[in-house]
């Protein structure tokens, strides 16, 4: 059913536009619109965590510095920062890459879990092959792994119509239990004291940088990737036509974009950039496929792809800062006592907070 | 007229910002009579009755019902006082069973839900049957045909007991036969001393069935008249504004104003044997959104540098007849060939580059990306061609210059070519749209509404675009709503209604009164005017 | 089979009391996404209270309030506010997620044996509770059971034979007739959405009452999502729904108790069940399985002019 009114569109249906044609805001006033509501969001998510945190009868002050400060006080917490941003960020476009065609990927641990254990089979089996051909070989076994377990999500919604919400975050459960049975049975090491498999061959290990504390060399991958994934976006005909239909699907139809393969398309890339999660994990922090590795990358993956509001450059910065919080919420329960938790509700009020700035600009625009 | 009228509305004003839609408007409707509330669009009818269904709030006025001043700020107001409103588009619950639907937000009587719901069924049958409004009480609504589902709304009112019942545009989607049997029950209903408000612009249809009728038009009423003083002629006199002297001084609408002026005189004086053929379309058929196939077996050849303009009221197949020319709606059968390629089931890219170019009716919906900015909007069609990418990649840095260009020749108001669309006026968004047609260099341009809402200035600048896109050997569709706009730029003229051809005139030959029948559906005319 | 059946039991209750709570709102329009964290705050709170107070009854009440209260904020969010159903759901699925952790640590910390509470004590109804293989199951349980089972009629009754029912549900169905009508679309959305959130969390709170006792981070594991699953499967009606928790219920057990079982393929493979049998049916579900029209949009009242 259509919801305009065909025949009579008087001054009831849409007011005609009388009022004077304002010159638009100019580039730095839009960039203020941006920006302020989001600082404003932020701060207040930290005071509104820090009061939660005072009432809880802890030291807010000692526990927010530690979560927002300990990234920068050592080179340690540096690099595990940036060991930690390279899934997040990762798992923020398996996200935000469908989105940007209006479906919703729930699916990134599951995705980066099959790009592990995709990683790692190439890892073991071929053990004895040179970095030059193993490491790539690892990386893209996982980028094809996660994208052929987004691929089912994707063949259902497209062939069937299953929801795609549904059926990611089923396929999540389902690759819970397919690389326990690879953990515990496949490729297992029993000496390992906790469901994983046996080490990869050295050939399939990322590179180390530096010294103690050593960085792996997949921070530089993802750097890279950001790069040419923002450029994607915004250069290629298929990044702006993704773009574009998120923006106005009935006005990219009718200017000839196929959105249906499109959004099929989004889900597969997404989960291809969360198997390269799984697989980078593997190669550069553990060394092998072990339960659990996925974390909580998923939810903060979402996070990241919400806050950073369809901003592909936004994006590794966002998620930057989710990595900082995440490796601050461990030395806050050291420091302070207060569970790391708390740091997950925080990230929550940031992101309702960040909706409601959106009404509360719209609001305060319209009564310019 | 005896004692006091069922509904006196008197002095009606209504404003949307600066907008005057209603302007001091009086109404009166006596019992036992079908009055029929004529104009054209804009005209204030809709508005009027959702003033009187509490839908919204006049800013002065009175209606009294009954000779009682009455407060209705709601529909549910409304409805208490025995008013009830049938709409264009029917609120029904689609997976409800009719008497659901009709006993839906009332009170059931008789202790237990099955119980009401069982005396509901009976009053709906004896409703019914009363008024000839045939339908199965214990149908799900989603199964019947547009006509019955009509009947359902018409008996929700009943059913509350209403007494003055506003129906908005009924016959648009109804068959013929479907049409009698309507004003068949309307008639049965008025003997039983009700009021019916008839919204309509079908001269026919209204003498048909109307006792009296009120014409409106510019939010004011125009006159109000007798069944028996007046015939077709007369109606559509006054409909497009005879009575107010010639036609020229009493609408001097912009486009007329503007065709006499700009460059009417110099415009080349065509007739359609002219032109070399552009586009062909054959046979075609194409369903609308409520599944009626409303435009059947269509033929039509457009010339190059030909203008054909489509004069029509809303609803009898613009909106499909464009999507069916631009290839976004998919034909049920039949071919359409432009310049020689057969487009018939393409995509719509292939359309595109096909140099088919479209100026959607909705801007906002089918025309904007409204978060990027005009760079994006005016790149968006053209974005896989050759001309728009370098290595592979689309060139930004020439897609801006050229949206430079295009903000300076078409005249779009905005700070750079970064301006996010969603900010720009209706009348800048246009020119935004406009210069993407154009941009594309059309072979085959379909222009829906071009100027609804649009200041002079960006009128005439529309005029003047689709001008020299014609002489330029483009092949021009415009579809409009504005008659005096399709006569003033259009080489052609093709009278639209029910989807179908009602006239047709080239631009030297073409009266209006004429046209403003065939296009209301009046066949008899009184000059014999070519069809 | 008679003890397979009281192990299915349980699970049924958890799938069916969290599922009538996600059609109730899903029947006015307001598609409710915070399942996995409702419950597993429901369950952390649920534990806490009845730990600290040492009553079961207290800690499922209290629970029911807290998925209240997070059922109010999605509630005023969609239907005042007019945020994204979906993109609230998350942020509060978020939100009650850490919540559920925070406050079980803070109020137990760490410890080496997890603190219990009583389970609940069961009732025998007289005679049928004596019949041979479903007398156990279904006729020796505890309150909550019995709590479920007269919910599920209810809620049938009311959707279903009731003036009042038949208005609620065209709230979901065509907010726009039902407001034109004087139905209060955004007073059954947000009444629904309170009380419906309020009963996920006491699906999650009820998890560790049968048997262990014991609350433990991830215990959800998935149940959430599957609880949506099942409301789309069972098409949003809850006697569809009380026979298709029977059936997750079944698979959860099934799933549970893979490790033991030695059917001769790797457990984790029959483990994955209730995930792979979700997904399959909804394949073919799509066939039959309807859902609210609206269900998932806000309504605007101002576009009323222009429908």
């Amino acid at each position: 059913m259509s919801t305009m009114q065909k025949s009579e569109t008087g001054p009831g249906g849409s007011p005609p536009v009388a009022k004077p044609e304002a010159r638009g805001p100019g580039i730095l006033t839009n960039i203020a619109w941006t920006v302020v509501p989001y600082v404003a969001s932020v701060v207040l998510a930290f005071f509104l965590g820090g009061l939660l945190i005072q009432l809880m009868g802890y030291n807010a002050v000692d526990a927010l510095r530690a979560v927002l400060t300990s990234s920068f006080d050592t080179s340690f917490g540096m690099v595990e920062t940036l060991h930690k941003w390279v899934p997040i960020v990762l798992c923020a476009y398996a996200f935000a890459i469908p989105l940007a065609t209006g479906k919703f990927n729930i699916g990134a641990e599951g995705q980066m879990l099959l790009g592990a254990t995709g990683g790692a089979a190439v890892g073991i089996t071929f053990s004895d092959l040179p970095m030059v051909v193993l490491l790539p070989a690892t990386l893209v076994a996982g980028v094809l792994a996660g994208a052929l377990w987004a691929g089912i999500a994707a063949l259902l919604l497209v062939r069937f119509r299953v929801n795609e919400i549904l059926s990611t975050v089923l396929l999540n459960f389902v690759s819970f239990k397919l690389i326990d049975w690879v953990a515990t049975r496949v490729w297992p090491d029993a000496g390992a004291g906790h469901p994983a498999t046996t080490p990869v061959g050295d050939g399939a290990r990322l590179p180390l940088l530096g010294s103690a504390p050593a960085m792996h060399s997949g921070v530089l991958l993802v750097l890279a990737l950001a790069i040419f994934i923002a450029v994607a976006m915004r250069f290629t005909p298929t990044g702006f036509e993704m773009r574009a239909v998120g923006d106005n699907l009935r006005a990219s139809m009718v200017n000839g974009v196929r959105t249906s393969r499109l959004a099929g398309a989004g889900l597969v890339i997404g989960g291809g950039l969360g198997g390269l999660a799984g697989a980078i994990d593997v190669a550069g922090v553990h060394g092998r496929m072990l339960e659990g590795m996925q974390s909580n990358f998923l939810i903060l993956g979402i996070i990241v792809g919400l806050m950073a509001r369809g901003s592909m450059l936004a994006l590794p910065v966002v998620a930057f800062g989710i990595a900082v919080l995440e490796y601050g919420a461990g030395t806050m329960q050291l420091v302070s006592a207060v569970p790391v938790e708390m740091v997950l509700v925080i990230e929550a009020l940031i992101l309702l907070l960040l909706l409601l700035s959106d009404l509360v600009r719209d609001r305060l625009r319209s009564a310019r | 007229m005896t004692a006091t009228p069922r509904l006196a509305m008197t002095d009606v004003v209504k404003t949307f910002g600066p907008v005057r839609a209603l302007d001091t408007v009086s109404l009166e409707v006596g019992a036992n009579e079908v009055h029929g509330l004529l104009g054209g669009n804009g005209a204030g009818k809709t508005t009027l009755m959702n003033v009187l269904f509490g839908l919204y709030k006049a800013d002065s006025g009175t209606v009294l019902i009954d000779g009682k001043a009455a407060v209705i700020n709601s529909p549910k107001d409304a409805i208490a006082l025995g008013v009830g409103m049938v709409h264009q588009t029917f609120l029904q619950v689609d997976t409800y069973t009719v008497t659901e639907n009709i006993v839906l937000g009332t009170a059931l009587e008789g202790g237990s839900h099955s119980n009401g719901l069982r005396a509901a069924r009976e009053r709906i049958v004896e409703l019914s049957e009363r008024f000839g409004l045939e339908v199965d009480p214990d149908a799900v609504v989603e199964d019947l045909p547009v006509g019955v589902r009509q009947r359902v709304e018409i008996l929700k009112a009943l059913f509350r007991g209403a007494q003055v019942l506003i129906l908005d545009e009924p016959t648009t989607n109804l068959t013929p036969q479907e049409v009698d049997a309507l004003f068949a029950s309307l008639r049965a209903m008025v003997k039983e001393g009700m009021s019916i408000i008839l919204i309509t612009h079908k001269i026919r249809e209204t003498l048909a069935v109307c006792d009296k009728m009120t014409v409106m038009r510019d939010g004011a009423r125009v006159q109000t008249l007798d069944r028996a003083e007046t015939d077709a002629e007369h109606l559509a006199a006054v409909m497009v504004g005879e009575s107010h002297g010639s036609y020229e001084t009493a609408a001097p609408s912009t486009a007329v104003a503007l065709g006499a002026t700009a460059e009417g005189a110099t415009h080349k004086q065509v007739v359609h044997g002219d032109f070399a053929p552009a586009i062909r379309i054959e046979s075609v058929t194409v369903r609308n959104d409520h599944g009626v196939d409303l435009i059947h077996g269509f033929d039509l050849t457009v010339g190059e540098g030909e203008i054909v303009g489509f004069a029509g009221v809303a609803g009898n197949g613009q909106v499909e007849l464009a999507e069916a020319l631009t290839g976004v709606r998919p034909l049920l059968s039949g071919s359409i060939t432009v310049q020689g390629t057969d487009l018939t089931r393409a995509q719509t890219s292939h359309w595109l580059s096909a140099g088919v170019a479209y100026v959607p009716e909705d801007r906002h919906r089918d025309g904007i990306l409204p978060k990027a900015g005009i760079t994006e909007n005016l790149i968006l069609g053209s974005h896989r061609g050759r001309s728009a990418r370098r290595a592979g990649l689309i060139d930004w840095k020439a897609a801006r210059e050229r949206a430079s260009v295009a903000i300076d020749k078409f005249s779009i108001r905005a700070n750079s070519p970064a301006t996010r669309a969603g900010d720009l006026s209706g009348g800048n968004i246009q020119r935004v749209i406009l210069a993407r047609a154009f941009a594309h260099e059309p072979r085959l341009l379909i222009l829906h509404n071009p100027t609804r809402g649009l200041d002079i200035g960006s009128t005439r600048f529309v005029y003047e675009q689709i001008r020299e896109a014609a002489d330029s050997g483009c092949a021009i569709v415009v579809i409009s709503e504005d008659l005096d706009e399709v006569i003033a730029i259009s080489d052609r003229v093709i009278a639209l209604y029910q989807g179908g051809q009602a006239g047709e005139w080239p631009s030297t030959e073409v009266d209006p009164y004429e046209v403003g029948r065939r296009m209301t559906g009046l066949s008899t005319s009184r000059t014999g005017g070519a069809a | 089979m008679s003890e397979f059946l009281v192990l299915v039991v349980p699970m049924w209750v958890v799938f069916t009391l969290a599922a009538q709570g996600t059609i109730l709102s899903g029947r006015t329009g307001v598609f409710n996404v915070t399942q996995e964290g409702v419950m597993a705050l429901g369950a952390s709170v649920g534990f806490l209270v009845s730990y600290k107070m040492g009553s079961n009854l207290v800690g499922l009440l209290i629970a029911f309030l807290v998925g209240a209260l997070v059922g109010l904020v999605l509630a005023y969010m969609t239907t005042q506010l007019r945020l994204d159903q979906f993109v609230v759901g998350l942020a509060l699925f978020f939100a009650t997620t850490g919540a559920a952790g925070l406050l079980y640590r803070q109020v137990i910390g760490v410890t080496m044996t997890p603190p219990r509470v009583d389970t609940l004590p069961k009732f025998e109804i007289p005679l049928l509770g004596d019949l041979p293989l479903i007398g156990d199951a279904l006729f020796v349980q505890d309150y909550v059971f019995y709590f479920a089972v007269i919910l599920s009629l209810v809620m049938f009754w009311f959707l279903q034979h009731t003036s009042a029912g038949l208005d609620f549900r065209s709230v979901g169905e065509n907010p726009k007739a039902a407001d034109s009508l004087g139905i209060n679309v955004t007073w059954a959305r947000t009444w629904s959405t309170v009380v419906g959130t309020g009963l996920v969390a006491v699906g999650g709170a009820y998890i560790p009452l049968p048997f262990t006792g014991i609350y433990t981070d991830g215990m959800i594991a998935g149940r959430g999502w599957l609880v949506i699953a099942l409301a789309f499967l069972g098409g949003w009606r809850p006697l569809y729904v009380v026979a298709g928790a029977a059936f997750f219920a079944a698979m959860d057990v099934l799933g549970q108790k893979a490790q033991v079982l030695g059917l001769g393929i790797p457990h984790q493979f029959i483990e994955m069940l209730p995930f792979v049998a979700t997904l399959l049916v909804m394949v073919f579900a799509l066939r039959w399985a309807r859902q609210p029209a609206h269900l998932g949009m806000n309504y605007d009242r101002e576009s009323r002019l222009v429908g």
